[in-house]
């Protein structure tokens, strides 16, 4: 039930221009010129009240809302530009879990969701479909981290036992056709023994940095932690000692990036004072192969090998989507004739 | 559309007179194919390129190519007169970079001089010659190892020209690598980049949810390659379901008669470590091989299982050293369709299909893909052995198969993978949260520069830096019930 509202009571910015009136059907109007109705909190909460009665503001339409509401004076050009509103509130709180949204757009979220909803109630409710699609899209990243670990475990598992069995019978072969005095693979004088424990106890070969050390929750849910005082410690505590014993997926940091690219003078005086591994042709001997095995495990400062970005290169050569001139082009057609 | 020659950006590239690399090139030159290279670079090689320009109605709006070599001091000629270390930084700092774009230009110029007419086939050879003088796989700069794989590749293809294909497109690698080696460089690979598990963890994923609820799993895999593929898929199900209401899963194998009998005998490899592997976690597991005998697809030589869920893998992302015709993914995809497929899973490369762009676009969009794919490679001191074990057969097998154009036979007229399975009857499947995100966490797990976009609604593409360089969509046959 409506009552009259005091004119003293009302938002302050109309206390100059308006007085408001209560008309026959219990509805307040103001009283200037153009009367516009005043959503107060009883009546918005009739309206979110019909809204959810009839599924939602997607499914309602300003005509059932009407009806359901029952209040007379109440016209649909009223409804449609409130249910308008309405809807806006309720939107950018929907897509919170999914994209990563900015200071700026989190703020205006609650600006809409203040003007949609005066009363404090409305607000308490929507921050708590928020914090539950928040922490349901949470709960699915943790998930997910977690299979993606054990999955690429398992991958690993599979790799090293492919790599052991063919380095044994390669080693089976070559020590067949040595007994028999053929020349053998490269690989004559090895013994079956050295390379399997190069194979075997080291490392596994999918070494990884461990997740707790990465940003793997992205802006949107940091923003979201900060925002709602949550701690990262009890999602980090989460995961310690949660790696499978035998196989040594450790997880280490990060991975060092590569020099930028350009940087060819850094590159190459860092260059010459290093050992360079990959000079020369090596004849890939046992050693070699069981420094390479041990090494993909160890992030080094030879990382800074790679200079030079071939793609900017090409990217100052010309314009990458364009075909290259007529004179070039000329003759394309017929390949090696 | 505003294109720049390549050219008209570096007038430095120019012919120079440039006496003092006279010691420096004569040092360089050597006997090739029967053709003597021992010439004063300045001035013949300039004529040689003249009338070989014209001859080939060139316009003079296009200035001859020639190496210049005004900057190259510093690396090449030890005997670079009395200039301080710090000199001889500053020239390599030039040298690094302007040698870089100079190889470029030699590649494109010897790419174009390769599919030109018969003139320019000595043209050719003296590029190549020159290119492989400036470049070795273990330079030490990016440019300059990719510079000769490609280098070798293009004189693969330069050869195979002259005896006249009389083999065929299939690879004869002059350096072919150990089983092994092949195997460990393809690990290595995987910690060094993304490139391979991306495409594998997402389609995995996708599978696992489209078969969620059923029996039995039948899946049918175009190219298994190693396997490498399922040994998470069989974690993932045997994590979620044990016992009784355990899946079965079923793997059934292609394998092409073009590539020969080492590829039956792989994926008969494939079989018996997968299921060896499935024996150890539990997973109920069978394992069929089904050989192809022409480039067409049979499905009826499949054995199928009533209820049984089908699933079509499709990998094409992965570095062939043969040559896969299109006409049999075509064929396979098209055959398959008939399965009834709960799901398709498609992976490829973001390169070589172009539809009917010509040999030299495609040659540098290739270079573009390698490159991207080099600069995001991790560093470490395994990555040499990668390099050349892996990426240059790679880049030989690229550039083979863009080299065949429209014979009759060979024609890759499909522009791109996921248009043609939109216009061929089959309708794509969402992309989930959790695929996203696992994809996003695997990227996390390597350099910065990496990114996941989304692809429509069906598919991801990881990309490097601006470069797309693999995508993964999901299709279904539109018969197929949800």
């Amino acid at each position: 039930m409506f009552h009259a509202k005091k004119p003293s009571s009302m938002n302050g910015s109309y206390e100059n221009r308006a007085m408001c009136v209560q008309g026959d059907s219990g509805l307040v109007l103001t009283t200037d010129p153009k009367p516009r109705l005043r959503w107060t909190v009883e009546l918005h909460d009739r309206f979110v009240d019909a809204v959810a009665q009839l599924g939602g503001p997607d499914k309602a339409t300003p005509k059932t809302i009407m009806r359901v509401m029952g209040v007379k004076g109440l016209t649909l050009y009223h409804l449609k530009s409130h249910l308008q509103k309405f809807r806006l509130g309720k939107q950018p709180h929907k897509e919170y879990g999914d994209h990563s949204t900015k200071e700026g757009s989190r703020a205006s979220v609650m600006d809409i969701q203040r003007n949609v909803a005066s009363s404090s109630g409305m607000i308490s409710r929507n921050m708590n479909e928020m914090q539950m699609e928040v922490q349901r899209r949470l709960h699915e990243q943790l998930e997910v981290q977690r299979h993606l670990q054990l999955r690429i475990e398992a991958q690993g598992k599979y790799m090293q036992s492919i790599l052991e069995r063919a380095c044994q019978t390669l080693a089976g072969e070559n020590m067949a056709a040595a007994a028999a005095g053929g020349g053998g693979g490269y690989m004559g004088n090895l013994g079956s023994s050295s390379l399997s424990a190069a194979v075997g106890p080291s490392p596994h070969p999918l070494s990884f940095p461990p997740f707790q050390d990465l940003n793997i929750y992205g802006n949107t849910t940091e923003q979201v932690l900060d925002h709602h005082n949550f701690h990262h410690q009890n999602i980090e505590n989460h995961y310690t000692g949660n790696n499978a014993a035998d196989t040594n997926i450790y997880l280490g940091k990060k991975r060092p990036n590569p020099s930028s690219g350009n940087d060819v003078r850094k590159a190459l005086l860092m260059w010459s004072d290093q050992d360079q591994d990959l000079s020369g042709h090596q004849p890939f001997d046992d050693e070699h192969r069981i420094q390479i095995q041990m090494a993909t495990h160890v992030s080094t400062d030879l990382d800074s090998l790679s200079e030079n970005n071939c793609g900017e290169l090409l990217e100052r050569l010309s314009p990458r989507k364009s075909p290259l001139s007529p004179m070039l082009i000329q003759g394309m057609n017929s390949p090696f004739g | 559309m505003t294109m720049n020659h390549p050219y008209d950006d570096f007038p430095h590239l120019l012919f120079s007179n440039n006496t003092a690399t006279a010691t420096s090139t004569s040092s360089c030159v050597e006997q090739h194919d029967g053709i003597s290279l021992d010439m004063d670079w300045d001035c013949d090689f300039h004529n040689l390129i003249e009338s070989m320009m014209s001859d080939k109605g060139a316009t003079t709006e296009s200035p001859p190519l020639l190496p210049c070599y005004h900057g190259q001091e510093g690396i090449f000629n030890s005997s670079s007169t009395g200039s301080s270390m710090a000199d001889e930084l500053d020239h390599d700092v030039e040298a690094g970079e302007s040698k870089g774009l100079r190889l470029v230009h030699l590649l494109v110029a010897a790419a174009d001089a390769s599919i030109g007419a018969d003139k320019t086939r000595e043209l050719t050879r003296v590029l190549l010659a020159k290119l492989k003088d400036m470049t070795s796989p273990n330079d030490r700069t990016n440019m300059e190892r990719l510079a000769a794989h490609f280098t070798n590749g293009l004189s693969k293809l330069h050869k195979e020209a002259n005896v006249q294909r009389q083999y065929g497109p299939h690879q004869h690698p002059d350096h072919v690598y150990d089983q092994v080696d092949v195997m460990l460089a393809f690990q290595m690979l995987q910690n060094m980049s993304p490139y391979i598990n991306f495409g594998y963890l997402t389609a995995t994923q996708a599978i696992l949810e489209a078969v969620k609820y059923e029996r039995r799993i039948h899946i049918v895999d175009y190219d298994i390659t190693d396997g490498v593929q399922w040994p998470s898929l069989m974690q993932a199900l045997v994590s979620r379901n044990t016992g009784p209401s355990a899946q079965h899963l079923r793997i059934t194998a292609l394998s092409r008669a073009t590539n020969g009998k080492k590829s039956v005998a792989a994926v008969q490899e494939a079989g018996r470590r997968l299921t060896a592997f499935a024996e150890s976690i539990g997973q109920p597991f069978s394992y069929h091989h089904c050989r192809m005998d022409s480039d067409t697809f049979n499905p009826s030589s499949l054995k199928l299982v009533r209820g049984e869920a089908v699933v079509i893998n499709c990998m094409l992302h992965l570095p062939r050293f043969g040559h896969q015709p299109p006409n049999s993914i075509i064929s396979f995809l098209s055959e398959a369709k008939t399965l009834n497929p709960k799901l398709v899973t498609l992976v490829h490369e973001e390169v070589g299909l172009m539809g009917n762009q010509g040999f030299l676009y495609r040659f540098m969009d290739l270079l573009h893909q390698f490159s991207a794919i080099f600069d995001s490679l991790e560093a470490g001191p395994a990555r040499g052995f990668v390099e050349r074990v892996i990426f240059g057969p790679w880049v030989s097998g690229w550039l083979t198969r863009i080299a065949i154009t429209d014979d009759g036979a060979e024609v890759e007229s499909v522009a791109s993978w996921p248009l043609w399975l939109a216009t061929n009857g089959f309708k794509p499947v969402e992309v989930s949260f959790a695929n996203r995100c696992q994809a996003k966490l695997l990227l996390s797990l390597f350099n910065d520069g990496y990114g996941v976009e989304e692809l429509g609604k069906n598919g991801l593409v990881l990309g490097w830096k601006s470069r797309r360089l693999v995508s993964a969509s999901f299709w279904a046959s539109c018969e197929s019930s949800e």
